[in-house]
């Protein structure tokens, strides 16, 4: 018990070799065969110089030769590349099968040939001539086993690859067996050996590899297997003759594993002969199946490449009418949604397009039903019977899109009955995956169309950012300071100031109805309507009616926005003219926010409260009624503060509006400071209540701070 | 945004409920541009739930001004919030639209 204990502890030391002995296991095997041949030689009486040596060196030198080469394959790289199956055989027969087999068959031939052979009648030279065949013989049974490996291991699974293991400890053990002596009774003995024949077939039955022959690879494997079947059957019948040699004293090799080993190569062999052989009737079948995933998969890689509808569309008709075998073909498109131009919206193979002219021309007398549609029998229905080509089996097929069908693809073929439900099945996923791939490239035209425009706004922003004055009026009675924020990338907030003769300042803001570009365009019309209006009249009777005072130049403005405007927009106004000469402006409120003013003397600040509609609200002559001018007289120190809604309607937590109560108390925080700390102030107040929150309109806010023309001289 | 029309004899009543934006002045527009809508003598807008109203809001009721008043149909508002009549007023179209306080008055009208 416990030799063999101990031996199974070696065994399993001995399958998971070091690394760094692997490089012996070659010398290691030749030694043992050197060794194994001088053990033998001494028996069959080579001569004195000999010896006699102990029967069991031979059982341990032959035992240890076994164990060396099976090791030494079991850890070369796998026989195996890729799925060069024939090579592997190629390679296997050509390389230690031929070489075994002809010694073997040699061996053979001169003891057959005669009744005395004339060279190995030798006990020595027979005995040296048997030893090196039985090296041979294991050789190419290693390498046969652990080709074999390969193949059963292909695509399986870690369950597989355990059996396999398994099935190489059995197999060691038996090796272990005869060497330590043990020898079961036969009762025990044979129906293990059977056992582990019956593993073999199991195992054999794993032949995967089969499946990914191609026709004419399988006819190769077929007689590659056949000729290493044969080559066994060969050494299986060249031990049996010389066994029973009365030249051969040496003692008998490792039957047990020999038999073992040659069965599962020579079984594994034929399972794989037969597998191939009775694969062949459905190999068309594979193949097709192995061809339409090629032709999928080529389609695939063409959209990955993001080349043009029409080298999508010719790829879909040549892989349609390959998969399907049809004798011509054609495929219309609908040039309103394939991507294509109308010249280009038909693809022929194999037809002229006034025989696909005429063709359609038939089915529409047919009034064939929109969708996929086989009808295998053409030639029975009259009027297909003139063509120039009698087609008569006729398969169509829409190229159906998300939202609608791209078009309709025609196949033919001359025979009847030759298009089944199948091949509707494949091309269904070929178009399927035309589409997907039309789609695509048109989701990729729009995302580069979107990127242009997303450019071409960027320039728009920068054109309407020139269109707000960058350069503030200055004079020594007022500051001015400004901010403006669009919403989007152009806005319709706008501003602007113009000096009149006389130290006078027209200051315009306005607001158009919406966002975004149309508001911008708007926008610019006004600041255009804003210097057209504000021209010197030279036909005035006085110098203060040389300008159009605020009412007259809305009312003016109205009449021409209301050419131009679309129905539902409008446009909100303030026009002041600041003259610093009476100390004063008029002003006129279209519609627009209520001015925000600080008054120094009375130390108060106040929204004037006035009357006004709005621009393009009343598109007639009795807009005139409803805008009035207000007078004020300012006194330095006072601050006015002009804005638009997107200021007092700004959103910040819970929806709630900035308004105008919180710009006022702002004001009166900030009123003694100069303008643009004013501003400053209010607008960190309003990015405060605001942060974190979309801005939803455009922002414009204008700080006007009144000075006595000197600076105040210090007491 | 939810418009609903309550049609009775010579009147009919749009409830606005919600806030009345870019978005939903397409529903409002809608509402109002039917074509049927003219037969009425009056058209009487609810606004008790109308929480906020837009430029664009504004601009449905504008560009459809004209065309009541030349079909002599009657555009009357009526229980407006006050931040809602802020903003007509503001614009100016309190003197252009009749803006009541309460049903009553607007039934009257």
């Amino acid at each position: 018990m416990k030799t063999r204990r101990a031996g199974a502890l070696v065994f399993f030391l001995v399958l998971s070799v070091p690394k760094r002995l692997l490089s012996l296991l070659l010398p290691f095997s030749l030694l043992s065969w050197v060794l194994l041949l001088l053990s033998a030689l001494s028996h069959s009486g080579a001569g004195p110089w000999l010896g006699n040596w102990p029967e069991w060196t031979t059982q341990l030198t032959q035992a240890a030769f076994v164990l060396g080469v099976f090791l030494y394959y079991r850890y070369q790289p796998s026989p195996l590349e890729g799925q060069a199956f024939v090579p592997l055989l190629r390679r296997l027969l050509l390389g230690p099968g031929l070489l075994a087999l002809g010694c073997v068959a040699l061996h053979l031939v001169e003891r057959l040939a005669k009744d005395e052979p004339v060279f190995s009648n030798n006990s020595v030279f027979f005995t040296s001539i048997y030893t090196l065949n039985l090296g041979l013989f294991v050789i190419f049974l290693a390498r046969t086993n652990y080709a074999w490996r390969a193949l059963v291991l292909f695509r399986s699974t870690s369950h597989l690859q355990r059996e396999w293991t398994a099935f190489e400890v059995a197999l060691g053990a038996t090796l272990l067996f005869r060497l330590l002596g043990v020898n079961p009774p036969n009762y025990i003995g044979i129906p293990l050996v059977v056992l582990l024949g019956l593993y073999g077939i199991y195992l054999s039955g794993h032949q995967k590899w089969v499946a990914y022959l191609s026709q004419r690879d399988k006819w190769n494997a077929v007689l590659l297997q056949a000729a290493l079947l044969f080559g066994v059957l060969i050494f299986v019948q060249y031990f049996r003759i010389t066994q029973v040699d009365p030249q051969l004293i040496a003692p008998q090799p490792q039957y047990a594993f020999l038999l073992l080993t040659a069965f599962f190569s020579a079984f594994y062999a034929l399972m794989g002969l037969l597998v191939t052989f009775f694969n062949m009737p459905i190999a068309d079948i594979i193949d097709q199946r192995r061809n339409e995933i090629l032709r999928l998969q080529r389609l695939t890689q063409i959209i990955q490449r993001g080349q043009t509808s029409a080298e999508v569309y010719n790829i879909l008709l040549e892989s349609a009418v390959q998969t399907v075998q049809a004798e011509a073909a054609w495929l219309d498109l609908d040039p309103g949604h394939a991507g294509v131009d109308a010249s280009e919206a038909t693809f022929y193979y194999n037809l002229q397009p006034e025989q696909a002219n005429s063709l359609r021309e038939l089915l529409k007398g047919h009034e064939l039903p929109e969708g996929e549609f086989i009808t295998n029998d053409l030639n029975v229905r009259p009027g297909f019977t003139g063509l120039p080509q009698a087609f008569r089996s006729l398969l169509q097929l829409p190229l159906r899109g998300l939202h609608y069908n791209y078009g309709m693809l025609h196949l033919l073929k001359v025979e009847p009955h030759t298009f089944d439900r199948e091949d509707l099945n494949i091309l269904q996923t070929f178009t399927s995956q035309a589409v997907l791939s039309i789609e695509n490239l048109e989701l990729v035209r729009t995302s580069l169309e979107n990127q242009r425009t997303q450019e071409e706004l960027k320039i728009a922003s920068q054109v309407q950012d020139s269109l707000i004055p960058k350069n503030l009026p200055t004079d020594n009675w007022f500051e001015i300071s400004s901010h403006s924020l669009a919403a989007k990338e152009v806005g319709g907030d706008f501003y602007d100031f113009l000096h009149l003769p006389g130290r006078r300042l027209a200051v315009i803001i306005g607001d158009v109805s919406g966002k975004g570009v149309t508001a911008a365009f708007h926008m610019a019309q006004m600041k255009g309507i804003f210097h057209a209006l504000m021209q010197e009249n030279p036909l005035a009777k006085n110098e203060r009616d040389k300008f159009p005072v605020p009412s007259r130049f809305m009312a003016q403005a109205n009449t021409a926005l209301s050419h131009c405007l679309e129905r539902s927009s409008f446009i909100t106004s303030s026009l002041y003219i600041i003259d610093y000469e009476q100390g004063g402006f008029v002003f006129a409120r279209a519609g627009h926010c209520h001015t925000l003013y600080y008054h120094a003397l009375r130390e108060e600040v106040f929204y004037f409260e006035s009357t006004g509609l709005g621009l393009g609200i009343i598109r007639n002559e009795t807009y005139e009624k409803h805008i009035k001018n207000q007078f004020y007289d300012y006194s330095p120190g006072d601050v006015m503060v002009i804005y638009t809604d997107g200021i007092v309607e700004a959103r910040g937590a819970g929806g709630a509006e900035y308004g105008e109560d919180r710009l006022k108390l702002r004001l009166e925080e900030s009123y003694f400071q100069d303008a643009e700390s004013i501003k400053s102030f209010i607008l960190n107040d309003l990015n405060g209540f605001t942060h974190g929150y979309p801005i939803h309109d455009d922002q414009t806010l204008l700080v006007i701070k009144f000075k006595s023309a000197q600076p105040p001289l210090l007491a | 945004m939810k418009v609903t029309a309550q049609p009775s004899a010579d009147t009919l009543t749009l409830l606005l409920d919600g806030e009345l934006d870019a978005s939903s002045a397409i529903v409002l527009d809608t509402e109002l541009a039917k074509p049927d809508i003219l037969n009425y003598r009056k058209v009487l807008v609810d606004c008790a739930k109308l929480s906020y109203i837009s430029s664009a809001g504004l601009g449905v009721f504008i560009s459809h001004l004209q065309r009541f008043q030349d079909a002599n149909v009657k555009l009357i508002f009526f229980n407006m919030q006050e931040k809602v009549f802020n903003v007509f007023e503001i614009l100016g179209l309190d003197a252009l639209m009749t803006i009541v306080p309460s049903a009553t008055e607007a039934e009257a009208a």
